[in-house]
C-alpha cells in the first residue's frame, strides 16, 4: 500500500479532467491524475480496424469487465448495456468521439424559465424535474471561446456579436469572434443535405467539429479518411485531450498521471472536508493519495458511484448528498433517424469525418414555435453515416433495411451491395427532459472487475413529451430525405427505451443547494474541497453533443480554482 | 494472383496456424507477419477455407457444428454468381477463430444454440438443419428471427440468431486479418475500399463509386517498418 501527496487529485483525465490538470499545473499546483485505462499515442491509432475499434469497442469500457446495467423501471430486472459510448483511457471520450463541438443556445441554460414564458407552466410535463442552469450563456462565452481556440475547432460563425452570418448556424448564440479554423469540407452527403434543406427554407451548415481543417498548433489538417467516431485519429488532426491538454500538463513538470488504476473511494474525515482518494493499482494493490483538493471528472456513472461508495456517518446516503439529489435527473440523447437511398448517384458516406456531418438547427431548442405540438424542446438534425461511422460492419449493424426486406438473405445482400455506397442517414438528436425517477444507483447483483457494484441506470425515454417530439422529428427527417433527391426514404425503428448517447446528470448543478449537488463551478454544496466536473453536472442536456460545454465548464472551474479558491479555500458561490 | 494477394495468403496461413493468438489479441502481430513461412502452395490455397470438404482443422467447431454454421451463415448471406456470400468470404473460418479467441466466452452459447437449432429442425421438419433444402432452411431462419422456433431455452432463438447474424456480418466485413472477408470479398461486394488514409476534395465531391486501388488491409500495414523509434 502506497501513499502519495498532491495539491490536487483528479479522477478521470478526459474532456474535463485533462483541462483541469493542465490549468492547475500551470498555476504551480502539483496534480496527480488517475486514469483507469492506458495512455495511448497517435502512433497507436494506425491502422484503422473497424472490427477492433467500432465493433469490439476497444477504446471504450468493456461491457463485460466494466458493466453499466440498465432497466426501464424499478420493477424490471437490470441487464448490462451492450454498448458503452464513453472513454476508457487518458483523454477519455475525446479520443474516440466524433468531435462535434457545439456551444449551447442562450435558452439551453434557462429551459424552465423560457418554456414558462412562452408556453405557460402547463407545457412542462408534471413529472419533469426541469430547472434552469445556475449560469447564463454570457457567463460561459469567454470559456467557450478559449476552448475553441486552445483545442482547435473548425466551423463557420452564424452569429458574430449579434450579427447573423450566412453559411453558419444562424440560431447559434452570439460569439465574440470567428472559429479559429474554417469549416470542414462537405462530402457528397453534405452537399445534398445543404441543397435539400435550403430548398425547404431551413438553414444548413457544416457542423462545428474539433477536427482541424488546416494545420494548427503543430498538428496537421484532417485527411478525410472517415475514421473518427469510435477511432483514434491516426494523424492527430482530431483535437483530443491526448494531443492538446496532456502535453501542456506534462510540460509544467507538476503533473503525474497514474494509468490502469481504479479509484474506488473519496476519503473524508470528520472535519467536513475530503482528504484524498483510495485506488486500486494495476497489480490490485490498495493505495491512497492525500490531497487538499479532490476533483471527480470520470464519465457520469463513476461520479455517482464514487459518491455513493464514499458514504460516511455524516453523509449516510452518499458523500455530498445532503440534498438527496445524487444519482437523479439522468438524461440521454436518443436519435430518431431515417435512411435515404439514391439510385442516381453514389454518396460514399464512409468518406470524411464520420459523425454528424452537415446540420440544421431550425428544430432544436426553442428555435421554433412548439404551440399545440404536445412537447417542448427539440433536436439537432444532421446527415451522417448509419452509426456515425461509415464502415460496412457499422452499416450492417445500424442500417435497418427498408420495409419488406429482412436483415438477412439474398434480398438483404443485394440491398447492401447496391446501397452501401448510395445512402445517407438523417438523424435527429433530441433534448430529452430530466425526470427525477431517471436515476443511477448501485446494482445489488452485478459487480465489475474490481468487485465494485456496477452502476445501474433506471431510464426509459418513452414519455409523452419525448414520444411526441420523436414523431414530429421523424416527419421532418423524411421531408429532408425527399428534398435531398432520394428515391427511397424509410424510418429506422425507435428502440426499446434504452438510453442512447451522451448520458448526463446524476450530480446536477443548480442555484439552490436543496435541489442540486454542485454549484456552477462543480463545487459540491456540502464539501468545499470536493468538485465534480463533467456532463453529470448538466441540469438539462440540449440537443447538442455535450463535449464543448463540458470543456468550457472545466475552463471556468479551473479559472475559479486558480484565481479565487487557491487564495481563499471555501465556497465559491 | 498479384504480389499483394500472395503476401496476404501467406499471412492468412500464419494467422490460421496461430489462430487463437490472432483473434484473441486483436493486435497487428508484426513479428508474426514478418516471419517467413514455408508451406506447400496447396496448403496456402486452402488456408482461407479451413472447413471446406469437411476437413477437421477448426480452432473450435467440430466437423458437424462447422457444417451447420457454414450452412446457417450461407443462408444469412447467400452467395450468387458475382455476389460473394458467407462461404466465399470464409465466414465460418472467422467465427471459428473468434470463438477460440476473442469470443471464447460464447463457446457454450454456440454449443447450446446449435443443439437447439437441430432439435427444432428435427421436430419441425424431420431432419437436421444441414439436411434441409435452402427454402426449408429459410423457413427455419424466419422462425428464429421472429422468435417462433421452439426447443430453445438459453440462448433464446432470437438471441442465437441475432448473434450469428452479427458474427456473419463481422466475418463478411472485418479485415481479412481476422479470418473472413477472404480476398476482400465482403468489401468488394458492397464497394468499400478499406481503410484509406486520405480522401481528396475530388473524392468527397464524386458521385461515382470509389475505384482507386489498392484496397488496404491490415496485413499490408503489418509489413510496414516499425512505427515507433
Amino acid at each position: 500500500m502506497a501513499t502519495q501527496k498532491a495539491d490536487a487529485v483528479i479522477v478521470g483525465v478526459g474532456a474535463a479532467g485533462g483541462i483541469l490538470a493542465a490549468e492547475l499545473c500551470k498555476s504551480g499546483m502539483k496534480v496527480i491524475g488517475l486514469e483507469r485505462g492506458p495512455r495511448l499515442a497517435t502512433a497507436d491509432f494506425t491502422p484503422h480496424d473497424e472490427l477492433r475499434y467500432f465493433q469490439r469497442q476497444d477504446l471504450r469500457p468493456s461491457p463485460k469487465r466494466q458493466p453499466i446495467t440498465w432497466r426501464p423501471n424499478s420493477s424490471t430486472p437490470s441487464i448490462p448495456l451492450p454498448i458503452l459510448n464513453y472513454g476508457n483511457q487518458a483523454g477519455g471520450g475525446t479520443v474516440h468521439y466524433g468531435a462535434l463541438s457545439w456551444r449551447f443556445h442562450e435558452d439551453d441554460f434557462r429551459v424552465r424559465s423560457r418554456s414558462i414564458e412562452r408556453y405557460g407552466a402547463s407545457a412542462i410535463p408534471l413529472d419533469s424535474s426541469l430547472i434552469d442552469w445556475p449560469l447564463s450563456y454570457a457567463d460561459l462565452e469567454p470559456f467557450y471561446d478559449r476552448a475553441e481556440y486552445e483545442l482547435g475547432v473548425s466551423g463557420k460563425a452564424g452569429n458574430l456579436q449579434g450579427n447573423k452570418v450566412d453559411g453558419g448556424n444562424i440560431f447559434e448564440a452570439p460569439r465574440r469572434r470567428e472559429y479559429p479554423l474554417p469549416a470542414l469540407t462537405p462530402d457528397q452527403s453534405g452537399v445534398l443535405f445543404e441543397a435539400g434543406a435550403s430548398k425547404l427554407g431551413y438553414h444548413p451548415f457544416s457542423s462545428p467539429r474539433a477536427i482541424l481543417s488546416r494545420p494548427y498548433h503543430d498538428r496537421p489538417g484532417c485527411s478525410y479518411c472517415g475514421f473518427c467516431q469510435s477511432f483514434g485519429c491516426h494523424i492527430g488532426a482530431k483535437s483530443s485531450i491526448l494531443v492538446t491538454k496532456l502535453p501542456e500538463a506534462d510540460a509544467t513538470g507538476n503533473f503525474k498521471l497514474l494509468t490502469s488504476v481504479m479509484c474506488y473511494r473519496v476519503n473524508s474525515g470528520n472535519s467536513g472536508r475530503v482528504t484524498g482518494v483510495a485506488y486500486y493499482g494495476p497489480d490490485g494493490s490498495d493505495n491512497t493519495i492525500e490531497a487538499d483538493l479532490v476533483i471527480l471528472a470520470p464519465f457520469i456513472y463513476d461520479n455517482t458511484r464514487l459518491l455513493l461508495l464514499s458514504k460516511t456517518q455524516k453523509f449516510p446516503n452518499g458523500l455530498a448528498n445532503s440534498s438527496g439529489h445524487l444519482g437523479k435527473h439522468v438524461m440521454a440523447h436518443i436519435t430518431p433517424r431515417v435512411f435515404a437511398a439514391f439510385d442516381d448517384r453514389c454518396i460514399n458516406i464512409y468518406m470524411g469525418p464520420s459523425a454528424q456531418k452537415h446540420s440544421l438547427d431550425d428544430f432544436n431548442a426553442d428555435n421554433f414555435d412548439h404551440s399545440g405540438k404536445g412537447f417542448i424542446r427539440g433536436a439537432q438534425i444532421s446527415v451522417a453515416a448509419a452509426d456515425l461511422e461509415g464502415g460496412p460492419i457499422g452499416t450492417a449493424m445500424a442500417m435497418a433495411p427498408p420495409p419488406g426486406i429482412r436483415r438477412w438473405g439474398a434480398a438483404y445482400r443485394d440491398f447492401l451491395a447496391k446501397y452501401f455506397t448510395r445512402y445517407a442517414s438523417i438523424v435527429a438528436q433530441t433534448e430529452n427532459l430530466p425526470y427525477a425517477d431517471q436515476t443511477i444507483d448501485l446494482d445489488p447483483r452485478v459487480r465489475d472487475q474490481w468487485g465494485l457494484p456496477a452502476p445501474r441506470v433506471t431510464y426509459d425515454w418513452r414519455r409523452p413529451n419525448e414520444m411526441a417530439r420523436a414523431q414530429f422529428l421523424l416527419a421532418k427527417l423524411e421531408e429532408i430525405g425527399h428534398a435531398m433527391g432520394s428515391q427511397h426514404v424509410w424510418r429506422a425503428p425507435l428502440g426499446n427505451g434504452m438510453p442512447g448517447a451522451h448520458h448526463e446528470g446524476g450530480t446536477r448543478m443548480g442555484k439552490d443547494p436543496k435541489d442540486s449537488v454542485v454549484n456552477r463551478y462543480g463545487q459540491t454544496w456540502d464539501i468545499p474541497n470536493l468538485f465534480v466536473v463533467g456532463s453529470s453536472t448538466h441540469p438539462t442536456m440540449s440537443g447538442f453533443n455535450p463535449t464543448l460545454t463540458i470543456q468550457a465548464l472545466a475552463y471556468m472551474s479551473a479559472d475559479a480554482i486558480v484565481n479565487r479558491y487557491k487564495k481563499k479555500p471555501g465556497p465559491l458561490a | 494472383m498479384n504480389a499483394h494477394d500472395e503476401s496476404r495468403r501467406k499471412f492468412l496461413v500464419n494467422a490460421a496456424v496461430s489462430a487463437g493468438a490472432v483473434a484473441g489479441a486483436g493486435l497487428v502481430p508484426e513479428a508474426l507477419a514478418q516471419k517467413e513461412v514455408h508451406r506447400e502452395p496447396r496448403d496456402a490455397e486452402s488456408a482461407g477455407a479451413l472447413h471446406e470438404g469437411g476437413e477437421r482443422r477448426g480452432a473450435f467447431f467440430n466437423a458437424q457444428d462447422a457444417e451447420t454454421v457454414a450452412a446457417l451463415t450461407e443462408r444469412i448471406m447467400p452467395g450468387a454468381p458475382g455476389k460473394p456470400g458467407a462461404s466465399d468470404a470464409g465466414v465460418l473460418n472467422y467465427i471459428d477463430l473468434a470463438l477460440a479467441g476473442a469470443y471464447a466466452d460464447l463457446q457454450n452459447f454456440y454449443r447450446r444454440g446449435l443443439a437447439s437449432l437441430d432439435a427444432y429442425c428435427h421436430k419441425a421438419h424431420g431432419a437436421a438443419f444441414v439436411r434441409l433444402d435452402p427454402a426449408k432452411q429459410d423457413e427455419v431462419l424466419i422462425a428464429l428471427d421472429e422468435g417462433k422456433a421452439t426447443e430453445f431455452a438459453w440462448p433464446t432463438a432470437q438471441e442465437f440468431f441475432n448473434t450469428v447474424r452479427v458474427h456473419t456480418m463481422e466475418g463478411m466485413f472485418a479485415d481479412p486479418l481476422y479470418g473472413g472477408n477472404k480476398n476482400f470479398a465482403g468489401w468488394r461486394l458492397v464497394g468499400f475500399p478499406g481503410a484509406q488514409a486520405v480522401f481528396t476534395p475530388d473524392d468527397l465531391k464524386s458521385t461515382q463509386a470509389f475505384a482507386r486501388e489498392p484496397m488496404v488491409g491490415l496485413q499490408s500495414e503489418a509489413k510496414m517498418p516499425a512505427r515507433r523509434s
